[in-house]
Order: C-alpha cells, then sequence, then structure tokens
C-alpha cells in the first residue's frame, strides 16, 4: 500500500519521535522516506497467510533470584546529570504542553 | 598472534615500554590518516595498565585492546560517535569489558563507528568518517569501522565491535581482518548502548581466526545481568577442522547479486576449498526481495523504542532550552541526533504507529520466521552457507551515504544471520584491484566455533592472515 508522505505526516511522526526539525530538514526527509516506505513496500508481495509473528529470535528468557544487587551510588549515577541541585535531577516542566 | 604476545610479554623478551611505545608510534603515523579511534587513552595510562596487568597476568595479560565506542567503559568516554553522548562517562563496564580485564586486556581506546551503530561505513559519525587503510579514499565499512580499520592498520591484534545487520562483518570484509557475529545469546549485552536489541550482539574482530576464537572465548557466557543470554559456555581452545567432506552451500542468489569482482574472488576461494576436499553445492536463498525491508522495518522500530530514552536530562547533550517538556526533549533531539538517525527514530515512530503497524511490523515479524524457518531448511542440507561478505568493493567516501536505499542494499548479505539469530563470519578471501574482498561463513545456531576452526583451517590454506595495509 503506497503511504503518501506530506507535510502533515512528518509534523505528526515529529510529534511521535519528540524530535524538532528544521524546514530543510523536513523537506530532505520527506524525500527520504517517501523512497524507504517504497523499498519496504516489497515485504507486501510475500504470502504471510497462516505466519505466526516471531517476536525474539532465541525464544525464553531467564530470571535471575529476586534478590538485592550492589547498586551504583548515588553520585555515580548522577556523574552525567547537566542540571542538578543537591542530589536532584533538575527536569522541565511537565504542567501543559 | 596474542599468545606469542602475552609469552613475549611474560618472558621479558618484549618489554611493556617497547610494546606500548612501538604502538603509539604507529598510532602518532597511522591516525592522521584513518582516525581509527574516537577516544584513546594516554601513553602513560596504558603504559602503566600494561605493567599492572603482567602482575597480575591472565590468558590475555597486557594486551592492547581496542573497543567500539557504543560498549560502556568505566571512566572513559562512550559516545555512541554522536553529538547526543559526546561527553558521556559510563559509572559502570559492560559485562564484556569486566571479562577482558579480569583476563588482562588493556583498553587502548574506543574505535569510531556510525552514529549508534546506523550505518554501513563510518560516515554517519558526529566526529568524522574513518578511512579505509587500504585506501584512504575509501570507506573502511561500518559501523564498527573503527575497530576494522585500527585492526588492518596493525594498531592493535584484538578489538570489539557490535553487529546489528553486518555491522562486524562488513568493516572487517573492506579491512582485510576477521570478525565474528555470535550466535544470538551467547554474548552479554548488558553494557551495549541499544539500538535494535533483537538483533544485534557484540562479537569479536582480529586479524587471524586463532586471536578471534581466543577473544569470543573471553567475552562469550551466560551472563545474569542479561536475561537474553543463554546456558552457554565457550570452549577455550579452537582448533582447525579440515574441510574435506563439509558440505558447503554457496549462495547463488547473492553471488549473482554481486560486483564481478567480489563474486571472481570468492570463487577463487570457493576453489581452494573444494581442492581440499569440501563438497559444494550452489543452492539459493530465496528470500533476497524481503530480507532488507524485514531487516530495516524491524531495525527501525526497535532503534524508535531504544533511543526515547535520549532526553537530555538524565544524561547527554542538552539543548539548553526553556519550556515544557515535550518542547526541551525535542529541541534536545532534533540537535542531538545526526541525519541517519532521525531518519530511522522517525521512521520506526511511523511504522509502530496506529494503523501501519500491522502492515509493516507485524508483516515484518511474520516475514523473519520465513527466514528463519528457509535458512533452517538449507542447514539440514549443508554444514555452512558461503556467500560475499558484501556484494560491492569498499565505495569511496561520499559514494553511499547520500542514498539512503543505496546503502541499506550493502547489507543484503549479512542481515539474514541476525534475522535468524545464527552465527556469521567475515574472513578474508583475497583482494581485487588492491582491495578487500571477504568472504561470509555461515553456520547453524552455536556453531560459532565450528565456524572458527574452519576459518583457522582455510587461513593456512590460503595464508591471508595478519594482513597490515601499507601506510
Amino acid at each position: 500500500m503506497k503511504v503518501e508522505v506530506n507535510e502533515e505526516l512528518m509534523k505528526k511522526l515529529e510529534k511521535l519521535a519528540l524530535i524538532s526539525l528544521s524546514d530543510q530538514e523536513r523537506v530532505e526527509f520527506m524525500r527520504d522516506l517517501s523512497k524507504i516506505l517504497d523499498f519496504f513496500n516489497a515485504i507486501d508481495r510475500v504470502n504471510l497467510e497462516g505466519v505466526e509473528p516471531m517476536f525474539h529470535p532465541v525464544p525464553g528468557s531467564r530470571l535471575r533470584s529476586d534478590s538485592i544487587q550492589p547498586s551504583l551510588k548515588r553520585e555515580e549515577a548522577l556523574l552525567n546529570v547537566p542540571k542538578k541541585k543537591d542530589g536532584f535531577i533538575i527536569g522541565p516542566s511537565t504542567i501543559g504542553g | 598472534m596474542i599468545s606469542e604476545l602475552v609469552s613475549k610479554l611474560r618472558t621479558g623478551e618484549l618489554s611493556p615500554d617497547e610494546y606500548v611505545g612501538r604502538t603509539f608510534d604507529k598510532i602518532l603515523k597511522a591516525e592522521k590518516n584513518i582516525r581509527s579511534f574516537i577516544t584513546l587513552e594516554s601513553q602513560d595510562e596504558v603504559l602503566h595498565q600494561v605493567k599492572a596487568s603482567l602482575k597480575r597476568g591472565g590468558r590475555l595479560a597486557g594486551v592492547l585492546i581496542a573497543i567500539k565506542d557504543n560498549i560502556s567503559t568505566k571512566g572513559i568516554r562512550t559516545t555512541c560517535a554522536s553529538k547526543m553522548l559526546e561527553n558521556y562517562i559510563p559509572p559502570y563496564d559492560a559485562t564484556v569489558v569486566s571479562r577482558l580485564k579480569e583476563q588482562g586486556a588493556v583498553i587502548l581506546g574506543k574505535t569510531n563507528m556510525d552514529e549508534f551503530a546506523m550505518g554501513s561505513t563510518t560516515e554517519t559519525s558526529y566526529f568524522g568518517p574513518t578511512r579505509n587503510p587500504w585506501d584512504l579514499e575509501r570507506t573502511p565499512g561500518g559501523s564498527s569501522g573503527g575497530s576494522g580499520s585500527a585492526l588492518a592498520a596493525g594498531l592493535v591484534e584484538i578489538a570489539l565491535g557490535s553487529d546489528t545487520g553486518g555491522s562486524i562483518r562488513t568493516p572487517a570484509s573492506f579491512t582485510s581482518t576477521f570478525g565474528l557475529k555470535p550466535s544470538y545469546g551467547t554474548v552479554s549485552r548488558y553494557g551495549l548502548v541499544a539500538y535494535a536489541n533483537s538483533l544485534e550482539q557484540i562479537g569479536p574482530m582480529a586479524r587471524n581466526s586463532k586471536d578471534l576464537s581466543i577473544l569470543f572465548s573471553v567475552i562469550a557466557g551466560t551472563d545474569p545481568r542479561d536475561s537474553t543470554t543463554i546456558d552457554y559456555s565457550p570452549p577455550n581452545i579452537v582448533d582447525p577442522i579440515p574441510v574435506k567432506g563439509i558440505k558447503v552451500g554457496i549462495l547463488k542468489d547473492l553471488m549473482d547479486a554481486s560486483e564481478t569482482g567480489v563474486s571472481s574472488v570468492i570463487r577463487g576461494y570457493l576453489d581452494k576449498m573444494s581442492s581440499e576436499g569440501a563438497v559444494i553445492e550452489e543452492t539459493t536463498l530465496g528470500i533476497m526481495d524481503y530480507v532488507l525491508p524485514t531487516y530495516y522495518i524491524i531495525a527501525m522500530s526497535e532503534a524508535s523504542s531504544n533511543l526515547a530514552r535520549y532526553d537530555g536530562i538524565r544524561y547527554g547533550y542538552n539543548s539548553g532550552t526553556e519550556g515544557n517538556w515535550k518542547e526541551v526533549y525535542s529541541k534536545t533531539r532534533g540537535e542531538g541526533f545526526g541525519k541517519e538517525v532521525k531518519r530511522r527514530i522517525l521512521l520506526g515512530s511511523f511504522i509502530l504507529s496506529a494503523g501501519y503497524y500491522e502492515q509493516f511490523y507485524i508483516r515484518a515479524l511474520k516475514a523473519r520466521r520465513l527466514i528463519k524457518d528457509s535458512l533452517e531448511k538449507l542447514f539440514s542440507k549443508y554444514d555452512i552457507l558461503i556467500s560475499p561478505t558484501t556484494p560491492i568493493l569498499p565505495p569511496k567516501i561520499g559514494e553511499v551515504i547520500d542514498d539512503p536505499v543505496k546503502m541499506y542494499a550493502m547489507d543484503v548479505g549479512t542481515v539474514t544471520a541476525n534475522l535468524a539469530a545464527v552465527p556469521a563470519l567475515s574472513i578474508p578471501a583475497g583482494f581485487y584491484n588492491n582491495l578487500p574482498v571477504g568472504v561470509q561463513l555461515m553456520g547453524r545456531y552455536l556453531s560459532d566455533t565450528f565456524l572458527m576452526g574452519i576459518s583457522m583451517f582455510m587461513e593456512d590454506v590460503t595464508g591471508i592472515k595478519d594482513m597490515t595495509a601499507p601506510l
């Protein structure tokens, strides 16, 4: 199924991906995304009736015992935080938007 | 050979000062041309570490190793070749790094790569491209191009890469070195900065098969910190496996899709296998038309999810914008990520969005099962499958980067192994017009050491190993 990649779709994707693009990037990506989605359409030609999706290549996973493990110290965990105060991370406002 | 190197260092035949000094002399000469490292440890620090390691001992005592810059190294900057993580210093080691240190390996530096491992040429790096030591106008492949380039220039004997769709094997092929994409679950991904977690594995890269197998035996094995690792202990020693009687399937569809220069070198390699008694037959994958779309749909979907964590709040680049969280995150991510990464996140978000999830993502997961089934059928007939690692010779810098579909097409021979979780090894097959050509050996799930044993035998037949580019 052909997908029309237009400015409206690009703006929707910017919102979904939380990535703001410049006007020039938007034009460039519109062209690229259209081309790549055409390339993806090859899977439309495969007969997939009755095939179960494979979410993971190796089924099953192990769980470790539910016991306390050593963790990072607070100062280590906050080592790379760009804005912090008194051992806390300063984040942006979560109200509105 | 690292076993000889360890022995010389242990007996004092080679002093740490001479070993480290010689390595840094080579780096000084080579790096201005090839730029394989993003971060290099200081010579004094490396020398200190080598001396301390020799006192402690271990299978890799004193051996210098280059680590791809998406593998966490405690206290050493780990950038993923991105502006987003330009100044990120991990507070912990990846499991593979802890295991290397336990055996005495010393980290020389962190190697260049495509940004967040997204690319096949090491040109999408924020820090600029790495060049191929065999021809400085050309790419070393990607995304582990820095590791491949450092090996080909003889700066190190062993290196780590990661392979999501060919990122170890493509640079191994383009630089005449050895690289293994291990069976999924055999090597811990704890501390690997995730891009597409159901496809990627950390793997060994080296200048010969013996070193490759030693490095694999050190890094592989069950890890309680990574629940996707399987119950697996690699053997410490891999011996050469004569190819007499081994059933080899040549993937004709991949041979036909390759440049003449590439396929002619592979045919020469197969003739040598045949004269050693391998039973060679032509066969086809039969899934060529949809293997690349399937791979890229899954990889991009997983990328959009994995890279959601980069918000510039807890770590990484922060745009400094004021405003609500959506504005701040969007600005930071728009500025911090490069073009290819943004392209893949946007596409991944699209594929996973309402209305398209079934059409793209679920169909790709179904196609993935068909691909795995189709490989399993082939492995009921053949012990190994052989094809060119890449369909083309190393491209010139700038040749494929502006055409994403052209760049993705380079991975046609490599992505199948990642989709099906099986091991695949790229080894040097020869040269065409002075450019390296790699041959790929793909095997059944958990046949990693079998593939390396075959490679070891064939390496003695061809004499192609420990190649150093004339820089």
